[in-house]
């Protein structure tokens, strides 16, 4: 009994709602929102962003952030790009670009844990470092690789599902089974919600929360890859932003900025709305600008649900 | 009179924290509070200095009766409270704390004039004889002197009521006897004091009135010179038969764990003792003297200096909570809501966590996680409706302790640490987790129970170590103590 009714607490479920109500409004105005096209081309959108965001969910949870993700898909996009140019092949480009980013993320992990600094202000101080050595790399020119890595940007299965997204829920999914069938999901969610609390369960903080961060990295070298592929080309400004539109997700999705609780099923919701209302308002010929200014309200709002639903759950 | 407080109570819960007390202050009076840990003398300062509002009973202050009596009311009438840590600017000078919100400024406005303050504060501080610099950053200063600066600013804000709350706790000989002598100056000046101290012998030196609390309820108010050190101590203590438990015979086997010389700078000194198979260990004393520090030493939750931990005869190394857990160690921490809970989790995954780290492989079966807890729900009949869906701050605060119990019961332990464990829970609860603790010591536990709840400590314990100032000073055994013996033992005083 208690099951059936519980789905209606869940944001998610809210999300599935209002995207629902949003694609049929977007629909009756514009019929073309519902062309096969229209649709492959929101999900493919919302795929690079989706890995991004399924990690940061791993990290919010644990009360950890990486806001250097967006300049880590740049420097290690912009690596795979030149060893492709260079003729290494897509394999070895491929691997030293996920290892790279993975490496990265470790470098911001690592840092936050040996000099006792959050992590959201390393890693903002990791943005200008990573940033700062791809353009060194590229010496600020754009790598253009058209028509060489096209196959994981423009594959679809019996041309309608698009791999990027099949991809993008595998990244879902291992996140999914990280918290709710692991350990250390559980851990992840008790680091969150009572640190002091957790080391004193004998669980280690320091080598737990250098595993979130590596395996954050690890889908951020999944998103730079597939994002090169899509678009062909790199620079060093490549996944500029997507750190926030990621976080901004994963709020959406319910879990909150102190971390302890969220679900990663929230965070799928809250990034394929924030595809939805970029491509409604595409379809309905609205400003482009108005889209961050929709998304940044769309944050506030949750926020503003999270608060007032919280509000009404205390004192039970 | 400064200060009437009449027929004053205060129930948390069930808990009678302060039960029909009245309390009076005059000018110039030293009016001494006493009684054993959470007897109410926190309790009764706390509602002359406005931060709790009692459920009934009368406030009169200067003639004036006051209904709902805020803090900021308070200080505005001149009742001021001394605390052991000093809320202070740590960056500021002595003098810019005293002025601190009321800073003056000459030539221009928003600019502070520091040196018409020091000279203020100079001239405040000479009169009161301290020793103290008007100049000096706070963060220099010893414990001592941050307190007198307390007091310094609190007679600058025309405090007519000073409440000090074990203000001698953390001081040497030396720098008591100034604080004695800044109390004389301060009763000269017609202020009215409210002393507490577990210190019997400066109550005496001191102290023109005494207040007996026990349990939240008033022993009687005397005149010093009308009692004796004797009579103060029987009335702290001398508690109805009926909240003593006759404890279930445990066989009691042979020594299972032996703490050797265990060593914290400024915390624990050269601690040893052995604990038995299906023995309680209990450990009492006064708030401040070590016992919380040692069992945080025993459990690696701090570092120690030196020292050995042996189980089963066989030295362990303990460096955090990770090793004690896996040599067999386990804290039941005080504070169960900063210390334990994970608060927005389910009462599953709060239950389930250490036995899932120790035994479990990286994937759970989720399956076997919920059998496991359920059996644990049940045999602790912790009242859950939805172990699932629950999160444990939902629980009553007995559920809340006897989930983390569980938590510990699942992850097998040579040794149970206790650490107040029936702080904060009803009845039933307690006599829940006495049974649970009767069950480990008859299945072979060894147990070391911190209790400042004395019909507690007295019936659970086999053994009962006394700490005073961070060493174990007497183990004494549970037959023939009582509870006059006890609380001598934790202020010193030996007859």
């Amino acid at each position: 009994m208690r099951r059936a009714g519980a789905i209606f607490r869940e944001q998610w479920f809210f999300l599935l709602i209002v995207e629902a109500a949003l694609a049929v409004i977007t629909g009756l105005i514009n019929p073309r929102f519902f062309g096969l096209n229209n649709i492959e081309n929101i999900l493919e959108q919302v795929s690079v962003l989706g890995l991004v965001a399924a990690g940061a969910t791993l990290l919010m949870i644990s009360g950890n952030f990486d806001i250097s993700v967006g300049a880590n898909i740049g420097i290690s996009a912009c690596v795979m790009a030149m060893m492709i140019k260079a003729g290494y092949g897509y394999a070895p480009s491929v691997i030293v670009g996920v290892l790279l980013a993975t490496f990265n993320a470790f470098f911001v992990g690592a840092s936050s844990i040996l000099f006792k600094a959050p992590s959201f202000i390393i890693s903002l101080a990791c943005i200008g470092i990573f940033r700062g050595i791809a353009l060194a790399f590229t010496k600020g020119v754009l790598q253009l690789i058209y028509g060489k890595f096209e196959f994981l940007g423009t594959k679809r299965f019996f041309n309608i599902i698009p791999l990027l997204f099949i991809i993008s829920i595998a990244g879902y999914l291992i996140i999914h089974v990280i918290l709710k069938y692991m350990k250390l999901g559980r851990r992840a969610f008790a680091i969150g919600s009572n640190v002091q609390a957790t080391y004193l369960a004998g669980i280690p903080i320091n080598l737990n929360k250098l595993i979130f961060f590596i395996i954050n990295g690890l889908l951020v070298g999944a998103a730079a890859t597939l994002l090169l592929s899509r678009i062909g080309a790199a620079q060093p400004s490549t996944g500029n932003g997507i750190e926030l539109q990621a976080i901004g997700a994963v709020v959406i999705g319910g879990t909150p900025m102190t971390g302890g609780r969220g679900k990663v099923i929230g965070t799928f919701f809250g990034v394929l709305l924030t595809g939805i209302i970029s491509n409604a308002l595409n379809m309905l010929q609205v400003n482009p600008y108005f889209q961050d200014v929709a998304i940044g309200a769309l944050i506030i709002v949750s926020l503003a649900v999270s608060a007032f639903s919280q509000r009404g759950t205390r004192g039970v | 009179m400064l200060a009437t407080i009449q027929n004053a109570t205060k129930v948390y819960g069930q808990h009678r924290a302060l039960s029909n007390v009245s309390f009076e202050l005059r000018e110039g009076e030293v009016h001494c509070l006493v009684g054993e840990n959470g007897a109410g003398k926190s309790t009764l300062t706390k509602i002359l200095s406005g931060a709790i509002t009692p459920d009934s009973g009368r406030i009169v202050l200067n003639g004036v009766e006051h209904k709902r009596l805020t803090p900021r009311q308070a200080i505005e009438l001149g009742v001021s409270t001394v605390y052991q840590e000093a809320e202070l600017i740590e960056s500021l000078t002595v003098a810019d704390n005293i002025f601190l919100g009321d800073e003056r400024s000459a030539t221009f406005p928003l600019v502070v004039d520091t040196r018409a303050q020091n000279e203020k504060a100079a001239a405040l501080i000479g009169s009161l004889h301290l020793n103290l610099r008007e100049d000096a950053v706070v963060d220099q200063l010893s414990s001592a002197q941050k307190q007198m600066l307390q007091i310094v600013k609190a007679l600058y804000r025309e405090a007519k009521i000073i409440i000090m709350d074990e203000p001698t706790s953390s001081l040497g000989l030396e720098e008591t006897n100034s604080l004695m002598n800044l109390i004389r100056d301060l009763k000269a000046k017609g202020i009215g004091i409210v002393y507490i101290s577990h210190y019997l012998e400066e109550i005496f030196e001191i102290g023109d009135t005494i207040t007996i609390l026990k349990d939240g309820e008033s022993m009687g108010t005397f005149p010093i010179e009308t009692i004796d050190m004797e009579t103060v101590i029987r009335k702290m203590v001398g508690r109805d038969a009926s909240l003593f438990y006759t404890k279930e015979a445990v066989e009691i086997g042979a020594v299972q764990v032996q703490l050797r010389h265990l060593a914290r700078r400024g915390a624990v000194q050269d601690v040893s003792f052995d604990v038995r198979a299906g023995e309680i260990f209990g450990l009492g004393g006064l708030v401040g003297s070590g016992r919380s520090e040692l069992v945080n030493l025993i459990f690696g939750a701090d570092r120690r200096d030196s020292g050995e931990i042996l189980i089963h005869g066989r030295t362990v190394t303990i460096r955090s909570p990770y090793d004690a857990v896996r040599a067999g160690i386990c804290l039941i921490t005080e504070d169960r809501k900063k210390l334990a809970m994970f608060t927005p989790r389910s009462v599953v995954e709060n239950v389930a966590i250490v036995h899932n780290e120790r035994y479990e492989p990286p994937v759970l079966s989720l399956r076997a996680e919920r059998r496991r807890v359920q059996d644990m729900v049940k045999k602790l009949s912790i009242a859950v409706t939805d172990q699932e869906e629950q999160t444990i701050a939902e629980l009553s605060g007995g559920n809340q302790q006897k989930a983390i119990i569980g938590r510990w019961l699942l992850s097998d332990a040579t040794l149970y640490i206790f650490d107040e464990p029936t702080k904060g829970v009803d009845v039933g609860a307690r006599a829940e987790i006495f049974r649970i603790m009767v069950e480990l010591a008859k299945a072979g536990k060894s147990i070391i129970m911190v209790s400042s709840d004395m019909p507690e400590l007295m019936s659970m314990s086999d053994r009962i170590g006394v700490m005073r100032g961070g060493r174990l000073t007497h183990i004494l055994d549970r037959r023939g103590v009582t509870e006059e013996m006890l609380i001598k033992h934790f202020i010193g005083v030996l007859t």
